[in-house]
């Protein structure tokens, strides 16, 4: 392996731009992460006006830091506030809470710093190795094989939503159908665009992602939910003892690597693998009932999954082209504006940007672990920071960057209006994640699936005679056989439950 | 690193309901969540859905469905159409077991007059400037869905188009509409 | 939880500041309000109608300093890509022929894309006031090394062929189904979304010949990974001397993109003769010269009318060997 390019990568991170945009991301992620309400995926697609003005490389180091320092920021309010930040920090709580009730908040979150330190640390050295082999392959990846890596992303990412597989799937199909509006690049003859001017260019990705995700989610939060806040409780002591440490390591390695794996599946990610990373540790462990009672294990194991998944789920993107959640997707199309595809192609046309966005994880990380011990304290009076007042400061920001986008008011009105759809979507239990997911994909299916049939003259059986297409129709059997298969053998041994 | 500096004495006032378990935890968290949309709302979706698939089927033959070695502009929105129309009925006929949503609540008014506060804002930026929308609308937000006080409602209705104005006429130059 | 007023102005402050922080480091673009009787009067807009980075891109970017150092007033290059340049166009169109918004025009645009398009959607040389042409390129048809096809024989005995094109109403689509046509070989064209995706197609074996612009294939070819086997050009380029071009080759078949910068209609004379002057000065500066090279763009520096007489000519080359060939570019065949 040539390491010169990963070396200039690192060139590419240390310039002071690029370094202060990465501070900013991880910064503003730890911050919404901390703050209960927008996620990354929302605080991703409300700062992609902003992305526009800069570099690609440096955009791309800012989100994605937004995206791992979130995981972290997660952290916090589990373990003060019994209030997950971040559905990655879900299982955070049991043990977080715990042992902040016992008056070890200040280790609970220094072991969280310390194990997504080590779980990003490994993952980008993971990231580092693996990128560079799939890429190897990148000129056997023609129409075909994306034809069938778009759609498995999308499958992916349906399957493991919160929902059912059928509400999934209709977000999904939405969404593509919302990407054929426009000019079809084929014959060049309009689709969908009812006389409207603005919608022959196709709609723009980035109202859509700001409207489903951004509005979509504060108007969700505007009905009264059960955000009484509590107040914190008190932090001393941020490090977490000799003995503590000592007990968790393998519990930050076994976390690290499970993450990394579950990160790395299109649709895997954070979420899982943090509830992985916790469940193996509780089977593993000789006496699994101090679990919830505030084991120190319980913490350490889910913070360095979820970040180390975090950062792996950037291998997918990177070296496919494929999105592996809705954060991610929303970063796919901030490249996408840019004039960057992400694919097979990306290490060989832009090393730059790659080796710059995969180096710029280690000092965000970094960042990420001098800035929380002391900061600890800062991110409890954030938290006093009210909703009502974040609120129109985020409508704002998001209404007037999406008319900077391309000076537009229409631009405006479609957020508006994707606004309306992301709350209505939530409301009857549709997830807005696969629709903004399909239709980032959508075009790429598209095109591809056109480009194949051409190629194949018409026969689809053309994709099995492919390896690598053939490959990746096999998995994507299974991963459709596999969840029908679970379902038929849970229902029968329920039905027998119930005779 | 300084320890110290996190010792924020925070009041460590306990939440109401402490739940120690975690399969207490778990209940509670089910117990605060907003009350489920039912079945009715799953086929009123699913009955949408397949709508929207039919329109789109009508729109697809329209633009030309080519066939499989020659494919049209109407091909591929016809596949999807068809896929709309199936899972849109799937989910109808299972209404009861597909998953439900959230009911809409008496507070779901306050999502209507959100909604409308930012398309007045839309329609306004482009005949007056951003400035005054911007006010309004961070006045409504602040008093009426925020219950924020008289005081600090108008002080951030005044603050925030400055601050505003300050980043993005005065700092970025961009070509927002302004008045001032 | 109570707070002072106070306190969480103090906390909205801290929000803002931390927003400004964010975009403040981001830099901005700049625009031009009103219209004056004066030219120039700020900044003039170079649209572009293609994404940046391409070589549309940046020969905008190349003219843009020069002209902008002549005239005094910033000339900030605004891509607005959508349907090979349609949509810029049609925004021209409708904005006040002041001189303060111009345009890089490709000639694919009137002369091809027109072919593919209802006739409502074309776009039409005279709604524009053309203010100087720019450069040609050239395309070349290639395939990959590995292949042993190397002259339009191996082609024709290779028995079908697939194509790939840098999109529909491309001259890299009109100039392959032409040949092929002409030549008798069974070709389907494969349309991929610009000339790096249809280079990498042939890389990588998906498709067998590919029609590029020679400054995009040029790395390539040195590099030996990819053969050259005709240019679609009317001589041999200079740097490719030992290419035929498909016209020696026995097939009448010359297809060039060219660029001019256009206005909207009814520019005056006065505000036309200073922007070309502007331009002319800027096609003299070394650094566009060296530009020119690198690119293998050949300059075709040409005024309004005779410009619009050479492209006419072209739309109507192309529009007559399109029907006699019996042609459709606007389907994927």
């Amino acid at each position: 392996m040539d390491f010169a390019p990963v070396i200039d990568g690192f060139g590419v991170v240390l310039q002071p731009e690029n370094l202060l945009y990465c501070l900013i991301g991880v910064t503003v992620g730890m911050l919404i992460g901390v703050l209960p309400g927008l996620g990354p995926a929302a605080t991703v697609a409300i700062l992609l006006p902003i992305t526009l003005t800069v570099e690609p490389v440096t955009a791309i180091i800012m989100l994605a830091g937004i995206f791992y320092g979130a995981q972290y920021g997660g952290t916090i309010t589990s373990v003060l506030l019994r209030l997950p930040g971040e559905a990655s920090s879900v299982v955070t709580v049991f043990d977080g809470y715990a042992m902040a009730r016992q008056g070890r908040a200040g280790a609970a979150l220094g072991i969280a710093a310390i194990g997504s330190f080590v779980g990003g640390t490994l993952a980008i050295i993971g990231l580092t190795f693996f990128a560079p082999l799939v890429a190897s392959f990148a000129l056997d990846f023609g129409p075909p094989e994306y034809t069938i890596l778009a759609l498995l992303g999308i499958l992916l990412v349906a399957s493991v939503g919160s929902g059912t597989l059928v509400k999934a799937l209709i977000a999904a199909a939405i969404g593509l159908l919302l990407a054929t509006i426009g000019r079809d690049s084929f014959t060049g003859s309009e689709r969908f665009t009812f006389g409207i001017l603005q919608l022959s260019d196709a709609l723009d990705f980035v109202p859509i992602a700001m409207g489903v995700f951004g509005l979509g989610e504060i108007l969700y939060n505007l009905e009264d939910r059960n955000n009484n806040t509590k107040a914190p409780t008190k932090v001393t002591k941020v490090l977490p003892s000799k003995a503590e440490l000592k007990q968790s390591s393998g519990a930050i390695g076994r976390g690290s690597v499970i993450g990394f794996f579950l990160g790395i599946l299109p649709g895997g990610g954070a979420v899982l693998s943090s509830l992985a990373a916790y469940a193996y540790e509780k089977k593993r462990s000789k006496n699994p009932e101090r679990f919830g009672q505030g084991a120190i294990e319980g913490v350490a194991a889910p913070e360095s999954a979820n970040n180390a998944a975090a950062t792996s789920s950037f291998i997918p993107l990177l070296t496919l082209g494929i999105p592996a959640n809705a954060t991610i997707a929303v970063i796919y199309g901030a490249l996408l504006i840019q004039g960057v595809t992400p694919g097979p192609q990306l290490v060989e046309d832009h090393p730059d940007i790659f080796w710059g966005v995969v180096n710029s994880m280690y000092i965000g990380n970094v960042f990420l672990l001098i800035m929380s011990i002391p900061l600890i304290g800062l991110f409890v009076k954030i938290l006093q920071v009210r909703a009502a007042i974040l609120a129109p400061i985020t409508v704002l920001i998001t209404l007037i960057g999406a008319y900077t986008i391309n000076n537009s008011v229409f631009d405006i009105f479609l957020v508006c209006l994707f606004g309306a759809i992301g709350y209505l979507m939530k409301k009857v239990g549709l997830e807005p994640g696969p629709l903004v997911l399909a239709f980032v994909l959508g075009v790429l299916l598209e095109s591809s699936l056109r480009r194949s049939l051409i190629l194949f003259g018409g026969d689809p059986t053309g994709f099995l005679g492919r390896p690598i297409s053939g490959t990746l129709v096999a998995i994507l059997v299974a991963v459709i056989a596999f969840p029908l298969i679970a379902k038929l053998w849970k229902s029968k041994s329920k039905q027998k439950e119930l005779v | 690193m300084t320890p110290d500096r996190a010792e924020t004495p925070v009041t460590a006032e306990a939440g109401p309901t402490e739940a120690g378990s975690v399969d207490e935890l778990v209940a509670q968290w089910e117990d605060e969540k907003p009350p489920a949309s039912g079945p009715v709302t799953n086929v009123a979706t699913g009955a949408l859905v397949a709508l929207l698939g039919v329109a789109g089927v009508i729109g697809s033959r329209s633009l030309g469905v080519g066939s499989a070695s020659e494919p049209a502009p109407g091909t591929w929105p016809l596949i999807i159409s068809i896929g709309l129309v199936v899972l849109g009925l799937v989910l109808v006929m299972r209404a009861r077991t597909a998953g439900f949503g959230e009911k809409f609540s008496v507070d779901s008014w306050r999502v209507a007059s959100g909604l409308a506060t930012m398309i007045a804002f839309t329609l306004l930026i482009g005949e007056i400037g951003f400035e005054i929308p911007a006010a309004l609308l961070a006045f409504f937000w602040l008093k009426v869905l925020g219950n924020e006080g008289w005081r600090s409602s108008v002080i951030g209705a005044v603050l925030m188009p400055v601050v505003f104005y300050l980043i993005f006429v005065t700092a970025l130059s961009t070509n927002i509409p302004h008045r001032f | 939880m109570t707070t002072s007023p106070t306190r969480r102005l103090k906390a909205l402050a801290g929000v803002a500041v931390l927003a400004l922080g964010l975009s403040a480091c981001g830099g901005g673009n700049l625009g031009s309000d009103d219209s004056g009787e004066n030219f120039p009067d700020g900044a003039i807009n170079l649209t572009v109608g293609q994404d940046p980075g391409g070589s549309t891109d940046l020969i905008a970017r190349a003219l843009a300093g020069p002209v902008s150092d002549d005239l005094g007033v910033e000339v900030p290059v605004l891509n607005r890509p959508g349907a090979n340049g349609a949509l810029a166009a049609k925004e021209l169109a409708s904005k006040s022929p002041n001189g303060q918004e111009l345009m890089v025009m490709n000639l694919s645009l009137v002369a091809i894309t027109s072919l593919t398009v209802p006739e409502d959607d074309a776009v039409d040389l005279d709604d524009y006031t053309v203010i100087t042409g720019i450069s040609e390129d050239d395309y070349v048809l290639v395939s990959n090394s590995g292949s042993g096809l190397e002259t339009i024989d191996d082609l024709k005995a290779a028995g079908s062929v697939d194509y790939a094109t840098t999109g529909t109403g491309t001259g890299s689509q009109l100039s392959s189904a032409l040949l092929f046509k002409l030549a008798e070989i069974d070709g389907t064209a494969v349309p991929f979304d610009g000339g790096s995706p249809a280079l990498t197609a042939v890389l990588g074996n998906q498709v067998d010949v590919a029609s590029i612009q020679l400054g995009e294939a040029v790395p390539q070819i040195e590099a030996g990974t990819i053969t050259p086997i005709v240019t679609f050009a009317a001589d041999r380029n200079e740097f490719l001397d030992d290419v035929p071009t498909a016209v020696e080759e026995g097939y009448d078949v010359e297809v060039a993109q060219a660029r001019a910068i256009v206005g909207p209609k009814d520019m005056s004379d006065d505000v036309v003769k200073e922007l070309r002057d502007a331009f002319t000065k800027a096609f003299e500066t070394k650094d566009y010269q060296a530009f020119n090279e690198k690119n293998l763009l050949r300059p075709q520096e040409l005024d309004g009318a005779e410009l619009t007489e050479a492209w006419n000519q072209s739309i109507e080359t192309y529009r007559q060997l399109t029907e006699e060939q019996g042609i459709d570019l606007g389907s994927s065949e």
